[in-house]
């Protein structure tokens, strides 16, 4: 173990997952994953249910071994440096419990402990954590009359204790009210701007949008698409357009050779105020869209992306999967 | 602000590995757990429970006892042998010598306690890990800084603490027994540490069982199962086994040899072949009873030697250290000889070296066996899970 926290330059910072897999049993629950985490940045990990996002977390979290392939966090191996990765790692599991008869308090304070702070560092540390989760009125009530969104910022809290410069995040915004999910938002950016890498699983692929700089795509165990979430929104996508006279856009439409499909295929556009889908390259080419319509005097009355950049880039990976 | 900055350079956090321990871990996992257990109030009733019953059977035996020996000895408040040395002497006693009540009682007492002992000591510990696992609690643990070796023995202490609360509450009367008489104080002390040992161990075999399967009612059930075991399933081979050590030996008699109704029957010596039972050899399945264990290691009574065999630690004592001293070879089966007469043979020497080292080094084994068990289960990072297991 001479080799721990030896190699620590800028470069071997973040989260390097090269070629894994792990199986239970007959089930490939990773079967050939790569992704690069980096430092200072938000990754997102999207996938649909049991595509291995938490199999992969339980790795990194240094709780699992690896059948194949290699792992690397802040240059660190979970498997042959166990203790220095958890030392480092701060990791929030999907479906975890509390600790019931514990305060909200005790729980961190614990936490602390068992992270060798001295009794002092962990209280500090508590207080301020249950600051940052909003959870100081609470402090000193049992853990278990806590609600689900406020267990899960206890939980966020708990990851936090020991300062780690990597956070392994799954399904952090489950359970979260729109109130807490910006807070969440807003405390990720910041831990990423302060140069912790920060790797989130999430099924609310709109929240990821505005929360993650890159994403990583999983289905079935595998390393399906990664791009960054600027690509993804400058990437071919569906909009709507909406305007006073579905009938008027939809002639303009074709007259410049834009193809449209109706929202509701059962129905032809009226002369009614509706709304048409088309497919766009990005926003530059939905502000030049716009540009064009007012000044041939179509009543639009908004034009927007249907759902968000991540969504698109998923539901297209789902049907190649069909 | 509430985070620090990452790029700061931390010292870098010296290697622990699965087995190292440190008095702070296992301290943050044991308080953890007891703070887990005592906030229930369960836990109060439970105890509260448990007071009210062993009280129960203490007053029962006291009162029993009393009638057996005949009515109020006098030596409950006398401590001592003060009532068994005088009462020859006294003319409107009962017949025979009187028994000193607090032997029996005490007996009655520590077995009772230690049967009720061996039925709650799994309940504290046999959920424990598995129960952590099923409720996503273990892995939060697991992924501190914690190594496997202070989770268990944190987890130990803790169910090991909740046990020796019940064995405090049956303390006083325990105490109680010990002021009736011919009980010395050093077979309280002696018999309290056994006990404390036998519940440490029986947590620690919940404990091993817990980490070995993934639902709480497999372990609770394998636990009580081996409870069982070692408190009745040894005496049952122990019968049982009988007929496989039997021998047929040649055994040197005293009495009389062939009955004559003619004549005066006159003891001589002969030798028979006669089966015997060589409980030498299985002697040992008595040892691993924790029953056994604990009379074994309460040291003798007060009392004179005639009267020592009445209390059941005693009957038992010398019970385990006759089979263990095996058959007898010359028997003296003179039973028409004058109660004055000497008998040429010779007094049965007992084999006097103590049986309970034997059982308290086989259940330190089983003991220490089943933490390293649970410790390597727990384990990080982990190669395989237990079936139907999942880690978070």
């Amino acid at each position: 173990m001479s080799i721990t926290g030896a190699d620590h330059g800028e470069g071997s910072r973040g989260i390097v997952v090269d070629g894994v897999h792990r199986s239970f049993g007959s089930v490939h629950a990773v079967a050939g994953v790569d992704l690069t985490a980096r430092a200072g940045a938000v990754t997102a990990l999207i996938g649909p249910n049991g595509s291995g996002k938490t199999t992969l977390l339980l790795m990194l979290a240094g709780l699992l071994v690896p059948d194949a392939g290699r792992l690397t966090v802040d240059g660190v191996d979970p498997v042959t440096e166990g203790y220095a990765t958890r030392a480092r790692v701060g990791w929030m599991p999907d479906a975890f419990g509390t600790w019931d008869s514990l305060t909200a308090r005790e729980v961190l304070t614990t936490v602390g402990a068992a992270y060798r702070m001295s009794r002092d560092a962990a209280a500090g540390r508590a207080a301020e954590l249950l600051e940052t989760v909003h959870l100081t009125e609470l402090a000193d009530s049992p853990a278990r009359v806590l609600s689900r969104g406020q267990k899960q910022r206890l939980g966020l809290a708990r990851a936090l204790v020991h300062d780690p410069t990597v956070l392994l995040l799954d399904e952090p915004a489950g359970g979260l009210d729109p109130r807490s999910r910006v807070d969440l938002r807003v405390l990720l950016r910041r831990l990423a701007a302060e140069g912790r890498t920060v790797l989130v699983s999430s099924h609310v692929l709109t929240e990821l949008d505005e929360m993650a700089d890159d994403a990583v795509f999983l289905s079935q165990g595998r390393t399906v698409a990664a791009q960054t979430v600027q690509a993804a929104a400058a990437a071919r996508r569906t909009w709507r357009v909406r305007a006073l006279s579905a009938s008027a856009l939809a002639a303009w439409l074709t007259q410049v050779r834009v193809p449209w499909e109706p929202e509701d295929s059962f129905t032809p556009p009226s002369d009614a105020p509706g709304a048409l889908l088309i497919a766009l390259d990005g926003e530059a080419s939905a502000a030049a869209l716009l540009t064009d319509a007012v000044t041939a005097g179509v009543p639009v009355t908004s034009l927007a992306p249907v759902g968000g950049a991540l969504e698109q880039t998923y539901l297209s990976l789902e049907e190649e999967r069909r | 602000m509430s985070v620090r900055d990452a790029t700061v350079t931390r010292p870098a956090a010296a290697h622990r590995g699965t087995w190292s321990l440190t008095w702070g871990g296992i301290r943050t996992v044991a308080v953890l757990e007891l703070r887990q257990r005592v906030r229930s109030t369960r836990w109060i009733i439970a105890l509260v429970v448990w007071f009210v019953v062993v009280g129960g059977i203490t007053a029962l035996a006291t009162g029993s006892v009393s009638l057996v020996s005949g009515g109020s000895t006098g030596s409950v408040g006398t401590a001592g042998t003060g009532a068994d040395a005088t009462s020859p002497l006294v003319p409107t006693g009962p017949v025979g010598p009187t028994v000193p009540a607090g032997p029996v009682i005490f007996g009655f007492v520590v077995f009772f306690v230690l049967f009720l002992g061996l039925l709650v000591a799994p309940t504290l510990s046999a959920t424990s890990i598995n129960g952590d696992r099923n409720a996503g609690t273990l892995a939060t643990l697991q992924v501190t800084l914690l190594s496997a070796a202070e989770i268990v023995i944190g987890k130990l202490v803790a169910s090991w603490f909740a046990a020796l609360a019940f064995l405090g509450a049956s303390l006083p009367f325990i105490v109680w027994a010990l002021a009736a008489g011919g009980v010395r104080v050093m077979a309280l002390v002696v018999t309290v540490l056994v006990l404390a040992l036998i519940l440490a161990v029986v947590c620690a075999i919940g404990l091993g069982f817990s980490a070995l399967t993934a639902r709480t009612s497999g372990s609770a059930v394998l636990t009580y199962l081996t409870v069982a075991g070692l408190s009745a399933v040894t005496l049952i081979l122990f019968g049982l086994t009988a007929p496989l050590v039997n021998t047929q030996t040649d055994v040197k008699v005293y009495g009389v040899e062939g009955w004559d109704s003619e004549v005066t029957p006159e003891c001589s010596w002969f030798t028979e072949t006669r089966t015997v039972v060589h409980t030498e050899r299985t002697w040992w399945l008595l040892a691993l009873n924790p029953f056994v264990i604990v009379a074994d290691a309460a040291p003798a009574t007060t009392s004179a030697p005639s009267t020592a065999s009445v209390d059941p630690l005693s009957a038992i004592r010398a019970g385990v250290r006759y089979a263990r001293t095996g058959p007898e070879t010359v028997v003296d089966e003179c039973w028409t000889r004058s109660s004055s007469a000497v008998s040429p043979v010779p007094e049965r020497r007992l084999d006097a070296a103590p049986v309970w080292p034997w059982g308290v080094g086989a259940y330190l084994v089983i003991g220490v066996g089943s933490v390293v068990t649970a410790v390597r289960r727990l384990r990080i990072p982990q190669k395989t899970l237990p079936r139907g297991s999942r880690i978070a």
